[in-house]
């Protein structure tokens, strides 16, 4: 096995997307930062709603 | 907050702030699908610096996000108090000014193997890949490990 399949070998069994990978890096730089900043905003709702979930369960005593 | 790094970027870009950008941000520059949730980056925190920066800033309400009243980046540090890093807050996110890197050195040493892209029109410098990986394996953790990983398949790639 030479050194490159070594890490990618290395990496599949870390749980890294190796066609993730491939796919950004198919990507201009411009749009990586596009699709990341998407992502994040997205993490940052769904984080947003989950908080405003949480705080409108009630505590119950039984 | 409305996290929008690539206006942040272009701003400071445009602004004449001359840095190299490091940290997740750059791992995603160089190709990482993680995500991350602020802008690092490495400059020299001269007097001019600062003032560029606040300038460049200014419009994003920046504030300090390490201090418990939030002070305003606006309105310190004061003229010739001397820094070392930056932790800010803005509108469009979190950035991180950093004078120098863990197992690295500072902004003349990441600057002189720096990788430059051009996007949209503008010019970046972005810390080399190889550099990357060091410092993210020298900050140790496991999410930094496993960006190394990743960046060091993005590397083997490049050589194919």
């Amino acid at each position: 096995m030479d050194s490159a399949e070594k890490i990618f070998e290395e990496a599949r069994r870390a749980g890294i997307d190796l066609d993730l990978v491939d796919t950004n890096l198919a990507l201009p730089v411009g749009e990586r930062w596009r699709q990341h900043d998407g992502a994040l905003r997205f993490i940052l709702k769904l984080q947003e709603a989950k908080a405003t979930y949480d705080a409108g369960l009630q505590p119950t005593d039984r | 907050m409305t996290p929008d790094f690539s206006q942040l970027i272009a701003k400071l870009t445009d602004s004449g702030f001359e840095f190299v950008m490091i940290g997740g941000y750059a791992a995603v520059t160089h190709g990482s699908s993680q995500v991350t949730r602020d802008l690092d980056i490495c400059a020299v925190l001269t007097d001019e610096n600062v003032e560029l920066l606040r300038r460049a800033l200014a419009g994003w309400n920046p504030r300090h996000r390490m201090t418990p009243q939030r002070l305003s980046f606006l309105q310190f540090p004061k003229a010739g108090e001397r820094v070392n890093n930056l932790y800010l807050e803005t509108d469009v996110g979190v950035v991180d000014i950093l004078t120098s890197v863990l197992g690295l050195g500072d902004f003349a040493r990441l600057k002189s193997s720096a990788e430059k892209f051009e996007i949209d029109g503008r010019v970046c410098w972005v810390i080399s890949l190889e550099d990357l990986i060091v410092a993210k394996e020298a900050v140790g953790r496991g999410k930094d490990k496993l960006t190394a990983l990743e960046l060091r398949v993005i590397a083997a790639k490049r050589k194919l």
